[in-house]
């Protein structure tokens, strides 16, 4: 193996140990109307609570496996089962859903009753953070 | 501070995968289907079971196999149109039908108006009923699922959700009617309408507890089902050993049909349970209500879902009775392979979800009431293995 691969290996390794222990962060506009609780955020991303707009993630990145674990307690094909339910039997779309944290952010910032989840790290001063996930 | 949100839409934008919101002029396409294989053994040869008989000894496919595709699209932010098309084999053909094809109106954050081709709201899982992905089973309990064979009705209704601190309840109420449309009995399909159709149901979604949905769909029935058979009876007894006849054996005329169902479901990811209860009653049939259920119960092993369901249907003194053993394996997150081995016994001289045709009925009605000629009504059971595949994107 040579040294610039092993170097490499190692960069990805300590990327992902940060990736696991990372907190997620769900963030709302700074002008945000209401600051909702764990439960209304459940609902938000599950379609039941329209009041806010929801920002999903395309990929299913730890950050997304970690706000679903911790707010509605379902896993990737629960949450997958959870919405062809709701497509197929006419009662909901999933919701919009965007890039990467970066996209996530800056759509947050830029609508007034846009709710999102980040990796705590990709937050800045553009929105305000509701609470976090570990 | 239009500036501003231009710049973070476009920025949204470029960075977005396909949309998958109705916002105006979007739209989303998603398919679901099943691939699946059923056996029927144990029975003499020929004997069929199912909802549309095509059940047998035979490995046969088109019981179970059926394929869909709907597509929403966003007329504006709160108007849509979904289409939904399926392909599945009804009774000895395979038929394309439109099962859905409705304009939505989000009238506010929690209410939805529909109106145009709908799913009839029977029971737990009638508006999933042909996505195998949305249950646990490759065949949907027999028992429930063969009491009413209406999919789908021309009307309107209205869904109203309201979000809870614990879950949400969902209230939904529907009118219409379904004319022309078929209903499989004694190995034939016969004309029958649905007029005055009105439904109602409740449903409580609890993040903790499960789902409790308890459903009322009442409908004027008006159809004639008819039998050609041959007579074994000589005259002045009948019409004569060998002569063909055309019998009725069922005429509703705008009688009123009532079917309540009760169903309650459990998933916390590792232990999964489905219930449904149901009770239909036809007024002028002559007929009791006929009442049936399921209790399915099952635990996840990593991607495995071995389950098992009992299953019961009582008919004016009949009864059909059921054990379900099946293994699922989640392949991926939109695809599940199931197999499953069902036992079904019926006892009293009752046919179940057994075909039994027109002259059968009627060598068994002339031995009831004769006690000499024809054939008296026996009990049927059944060994009846399915495998296959159900998926959705």
């Amino acid at each position: 193996m040579k040294a610039s691969t092993r170097i490499l290996c190692g960069a990805a390794l300590v990327g992902m140990v940060t990736l696991a222990q990372a907190e997620v962060a769900v963030i709302v506009n700074p002008a945000a109307a209401k600051a909702p609780s764990q439960s209304d955020v459940a609902n938000i991303f599950l379609g039941k609570d329209k009041s806010m707009k929801g920002v999903d993630q395309a990929g299913w990145t730890p950050a997304k496996e970690a706000f679903y674990a911790g707010v509605t307690s379902k896993n990737e094909s629960q949450l997958k089962s959870y919405w062809s339910g709701l497509i197929f039997t006419g009662k909901g779309q999933p919701l919009p859903s965007v890039a990467d944290d970066a996209a996530v952010v800056a759509k947050v910032a830029a609508e007034a009753d846009a709710i999102g989840y980040v990796d705590s790290s990709a937050v800045n001063g553009s929105v305000k953070v509701l609470f976090t996930l570990p | 501070m239009t500036a501003l949100r231009v710049a973070g839409l476009a920025a949204v934008c470029l960075a977005a995968t396909p949309a998958f919101a109705l916002e105006q002029g979007e739209h989303r396409f998603n398919g679901f289907g099943t691939v699946g294989f059923t056996h029927l053994g144990g029975e003499d040869d020929g004997r069929s079971y199912g909802i549309q008989g095509q059940t047998n000894d035979s490995w046969r496919g088109d019981q179970l196999s059926k394929f869909g595709a709907q597509l929403s699209y966003g007329i504006t932010d709160t108007l849509g149109v979904t289409v939904q098309a399926t392909a599945k084999a009804q009774q000895d053909e395979w038929k394309a039908n439109l099962e859905w094809a409705y304009l939505s109106l989000q009238a506010n954050d929690q209410l939805m108006l529909r109106a145009g081709r709908l799913r009839s709201p029977v029971y737990m899982y009638s508006e999933s009923l042909d996505v195998g992905y949305s249950y646990p089973w490759l065949r949907l309990p027999d028992e429930v699922y063969s009491q009413v064979q209406l999919t789908n009705y021309e009307g309107i209704d209205a869904v109203y959700t309201v979000p809870l601190s614990y879950g949400s309840v969902t209230l939904q109420l529907a009118g219409g009617q379904a004319k022309n449309r078929d209903y499989y009995a004694y190995d034939e399909q016969f004309d029958i309408d649905y007029g005055n159709l009105f439904g109602a149901s409740i449903s409580l979604a609890t993040n903790d507890f499960g789902t409790l949905r308890i459903g009322y769909v009442e409908a004027d029935i008006k159809t004639d089902i008819t039998g050609n058979v041959i007579s074994i009876l000589p005259v002045p007894f009948g019409p004569g050993i060998g002569v063909a006849e055309q019998r009725s054996l069922l005429a509703l005329d705008k009688s009123k049909g009532k079917f309540t169902s009760i169903g309650y479901q459990y998933d916390n990811g590792t232990w999964i349970s489905s219930n449904e209860w149901t009770s239909r009653l036809i007024e002028n049939d002559g007929m009791e209500a006929i009442d049936s259920f399921y209790l399915m119960g099952g635990r996840r092993f990593g991607d495995l879902l071995p389950h098992v369901t009992y299953a019961q249907l009582d008919d004016n003194g009949g009864r059909q009775s059921s054990w379900t053993l099946g293994l699922n394996y989640q392949a991926t997150p939109t695809v599940v392979v199931k197999g499953e081995y069902k036992r079904v016994d019926t006892k009293n001289g009752f046919d179940g979800v057994f075909t039994r045709n027109a002259q059968e009925l009627y060598e068994n009605e002339v031995f009831e009431r004769t006690g000499m000629a024809g054939t008296p009504a026996r009990n049927y059971d059944g060994d009846i293995v399915s495998v296959g595949v159900d998926f959705v994107f």
